[in-house]
């Protein structure tokens, strides 16, 4: 019994369960969606539950707002299944819906929940008509201008709906859209287009109280192809400048040379006279060295003087030099040889100044010449006793007179023919009379200067002088008698260079000069002729002038005779003493200088007055010692 | 951002007078009342409507977004508006049937039963512990709008209809004691509906004059 009631109940499931679903009332229906397209009509969408396995119908009911009146949808078919359509009859505006739905089946009904709506807030017009996309140009710059319509259905002509658009354009090859709203208005423009590009354009519209409609169709268009005009002129200011930049290489290149001189100058070779860079190359030595060699340098020992364009000479000997120098003429002879072969003084300042190279050298020499100076000293009678039979020599000769010159520090300032050095005594004696020799040499040599300013010797003067001094071995004797103020400023404008030396013969020997009177030089004019003012001895300087010539004897140079002689006159004492004593200041130096005229007419003893006129453009006096030996000798009284 | 523009470009307005100036009854003094076409006096009261409905409209989303989160009682409001028994127009069909006269009455009749709860809704808002005051601005500036939007409607109806000035009668807008809801006792949910209610009639108000304006320039084709 059990077992067979367990079995009907196994049974009656069995059958329950394989006849499927069971039968249910229906499930709740819902309410999807209520839309207005143009907030004259709307629909409402309801989305049914399930049925319960029995066939179910759906029912819409609605109540308005303000009354209680139920009614039912008025159209279920125009919009679709599960839909309901309200026509403009039943659609009221600012008014509130309750809509229900109520799904019914067999065994039940199902309600759905009241939804409100207000037919205002549900609009949600169609997308938008007749959109139209075309290329339009601004400029030479294309864009697009979309234009279209408001769907059809809606009122905006009355104002009863108001719509807002907007639009979107891509490019087909993109992914993202780019939105553009556009307000009111039914046109937009669409600039910054690709060239070339293909694009697509999509419009929607919007109530200012609702939804968005869908984006209308998409509309595509193409971007015809267009040239940048910034492009082209770019292009063409490139090829314009490549054009410009290939012309100035082009110059460049040509004118390469001149710009390598322009900017890395060559160096300057050699300029050696004479130097062959070619026989440098070729490696032969002696060819190159022997054209270096210039056939007249160095100087040979007789080389001229007139190279050096000395214009004058001055002679500077200072006072504590004298008695140095007077014992040391072989010093400053040596000296004086020394200088004037290292002397390039075109100043005519001829020791160059080098007053203590001279003195040492002086110095040196110094010691060694004392003997020979001492041997000279006894010799200076004996010299002035044979200034007479040099005087007859003389005659012969013409003789400037031999100026000693004295220079203590090398400063010669006298002219070099006049002023004689201290002699260089050899180391054979000499005679007096060798010296007057010699001292007729130089007169003679000098003359030639004074008379011949052209004249072309190229004798050295310190060469007369050595002369000179190699006949005599007294080198006092063309000491100035006193050694005080023994300063020698005698500027001679006679062109050294013209002075040329004789080169006195060795041979001849002056007589031994006894005598140790000097005749300074005062001036040298224009016209070669000398002026010569007797050192008178122990002078001392007065009021800063030179020497006062207060010595007995003293010569004066008479004039130049045809030979070339200098004629020397020996002056009475004091009455031709040269008024010294005036001063005349030159012009050029200022210095104190004696300006000694003589005339030839002052003296009438019978002496052979040699007047020298004298140059007036000297600078200073020349103080130039002539041995009064010569000039005793010379003596015509 | 076309609010916005509106709004700049009305706020003049603001400072306007709310007496319309009787300019008919003076007739020696013309340069007192600058004349204005009808036509151009239609369009500023349609801006003006269109301007009050989109404040009332961000007024309305903003105190929703604050103090209304639920879906369910936004829906609930549409009963409780206080203007429902004022004979306007609710279906567009009415309102092509209704003549001009009766439109711009309606509109009137509108804005004249709004001023006053307008005000009520404004010291209601200001007794808010945390409304903002965007709200609060917005809504003191609408009722204020308001009132110059009667003043030019009573105008546009004396233009338009030659009819004598209308009483401003405010006195029988009696309304809001009519209107109030036992149930919704809460002030937030009547100010809620206060508002809404306001912003659908603004939207009335602003349709009707639209349609009023495209009967003045092609009768025969506005719907």
């Amino acid at each position: 019994m059990m077992r067979k009631v367990i079995l009907l109940l196994l049974l009656l499931c069995f059958t329950a369960h394989t006849r499927g679903k069971l039968h249910s009332p229906p499930a709740k229906p819902g309410l999807t969606s209520c839309r207005s397209p143009e907030k004259e009509t709307f629909t409402c969408w309801w989305k049914p539950g399930s049925d319960g396995g029995l066939p179910t119908t759906h029912a819409l009911y609605y109540r308005k707002e303000s009354s209680e009146t139920v009614y039912e949808c008025p159209d279920y078919h125009t919009a679709g299944e599960n839909s309901c359509f309200f026509n403009k009859n039943d659609t009221s505006i600012w008014v509130n819906y309750n809509i229900t739905v109520v799904a019914t089946n067999a065994l039940g009904r199902a309600f759905s929940d009241p939804v409100e709506i207000d037919v205002v807030y549900i609009v949600k017009p169609n997308p938008p008509e007749k959109v139209t996309v075309t290329v339009m140009e601004d400029k030479g710059w294309p864009f697009l201008r979309v234009s279209w319509e408001p769907p059809h259905k809606a009122d905006t002509r009355s104002g009863w709906i108001t719509l807002i658009y907007e639009l979107r354009v891509k490019l087909e090859e993109e992914i993202d859209w780019e939105m553009h709203l556009a307000g009111q208005q039914k046109m937009f423009n669409i600039f910054s287009l690709r060239s070339g590009g293909k694009y697509l354009v999509e419009v929607r519209c919007k109530p200012d109280h609702g939804f968005w409609s869908e984006w209308s169709s998409t509309s595509y268009i193409k971007v015809p192809d267009y040239f940048h005009r910034e492009k082209s002129t770019w292009i063409l200011i490139t090829v314009f400048s490549t054009f410009t930049f290939l012309i100035l290489m082009w110059l460049l290149h040509m004118n390469r040379h001149n710009l390598k001189h322009c900017i890395l100058p060559p160096v300057p070779g050699p300029k050696i006279k004479g130097f062959d860079k070619q026989l440098l190359k070729n490696g032969k030595s002696n060819q190159i060295f022997s054209a270096l060699v210039v056939p007249d340098f160095p100087p040979a020992t007789s080389s001229n003087y007139e190279d050096f364009q000395v214009e004058y000479l001055e002679v500077y000997v200072r006072r504590e030099q004298e008695l140095v120098l007077e014992e040391s003429k072989d010093l400053h002879n040596s000296c004086l040889k020394s200088e004037s072969s290292t002397s390039d003084c075109d100043s005519g300042r001829g020791s160059c100044d080098s007053h203590t190279l001279l003195m040492a050298k002086c110095r040196e020499a110094k010691e060694g010449e004392r003997q020979t100076d001492r041997e000279c000293s006894p010799m200076r009678t004996e010299a002035q006793r044979r200034l007479k039979d040099w005087e007859e020599e003389a005659l012969n000769y013409a003789h400037a007179g031999i100026v000693s010159l004295e220079m203590s520090s090398g400063r010669v300032k006298t002219w070099p023919s006049v002023f004689s050095p201290l002699p260089r005594y050899s180391s054979s004696p000499l005679d007096q009379q060798s010296s007057l020799q010699m001292a007729k040499q130089l007169s003679l040599s000098t003359s030639s200067y004074l008379t011949q300013p052209g004249h072309s010797t190229k004798e050295a003067l310190g060469q007369s002088y050595w002369d000179l001094c190699l006949s005599s071995k007294q080198p006092h004797l063309l000491n100035p008698p006193t050694p005080v103020c023994r300063e020698l400023q005698a500027h001679s404008d006679v062109n050294i260079s013209s002075i040329g030396h004789k080169r006195a013969p060795a041979g001849p020997r002056s007589p031994a000069l006894h005598t140790t009177e000097y005749v300074e030089v005062q001036r040298v004019d224009n016209k070669d002729t000398l002026l010569l003012q007797p050192v008178v001895q122990g002078c001392g300087r007065m009021g800063g002038c030179f020497q006062m010539p207060h010595g007995e004897v003293y010569s004066k140079v008479k004039g130049v005779d045809s030979d070339n002689v200098l004629l020397l006159q020996r002056e009475g004492m004091g009455e031709d003493r040269c008024p010294c004593v005036e001063q005349e200041t030159n012009e050029v130096t200022g210095s104190c200088h004696k300006s000694c005229t003589v005339s030839t007419t002052q003296k009438p003893s019978g002496c052979i007055y040699t007047a020298v006129p004298v140059r007036d453009e000297m600078a200073t006096m020349a103080n130039g010692y002539v041995d009064t030996a010569t000039m005793c000798t010379l003596h015509t009284c | 951002m076309n609010r916005g523009v509106w709004a700049v470009l009305l706020w003049p307005n603001l400072l306007a007078s709310s007496v319309p100036l009787d300019c008919r009854e003076e007739q020696g003094i013309l340069s007192r009342c600058p004349s204005i076409s009808q036509e151009k006096l239609l369009d500023r009261v349609i801006e003006h409507a269109e301007l009050i409905y989109r404040v009332s409209e961000e007024s309305c989303s903003l105190y929703e977004d604050m103090f209304i989160p639920l879906q369910f009682q936004r829906n609930q409001v549409g009963y409780a508006c206080i203007t429902k028994t004022l004979p306007v127009p609710s279906s567009k069909n009415e309102i092509q049937q209704i003549s001009d006269k009766w439109l711009l009455h309606s509109v009137l009749m509108l804005v004249q039963s709004w001023i006053e709860p307008l005000v009520y809704l404004q010291t209601s808002l200001d007794r808010y512990n945390a409304a903002p005051e965007m709200l609060l601005n917005k809504t003191k500036w609408v009722s204020e709008k308001l009132i110059s939007l009667e003043q030019g409607v009573v105008v546009l109806i004396k233009k338009m209809l030659d009819e004598g000035m209308l009483t401003i009668n405010h006195s029988e807008q009696g309304l809001l004691q009519n209107g109030v809801q036992p149930q919704m006792l809460e002030s937030v949910m009547r100010d809620y509906t206060l508002l809404s209610c306001f912003k659908k009639d603004a939207h009335k108000m602003e349709a009707f004059l639209k349609l009023l304006k495209c009967r003045q320039t092609d009768r025969y084709n506005c719907s």
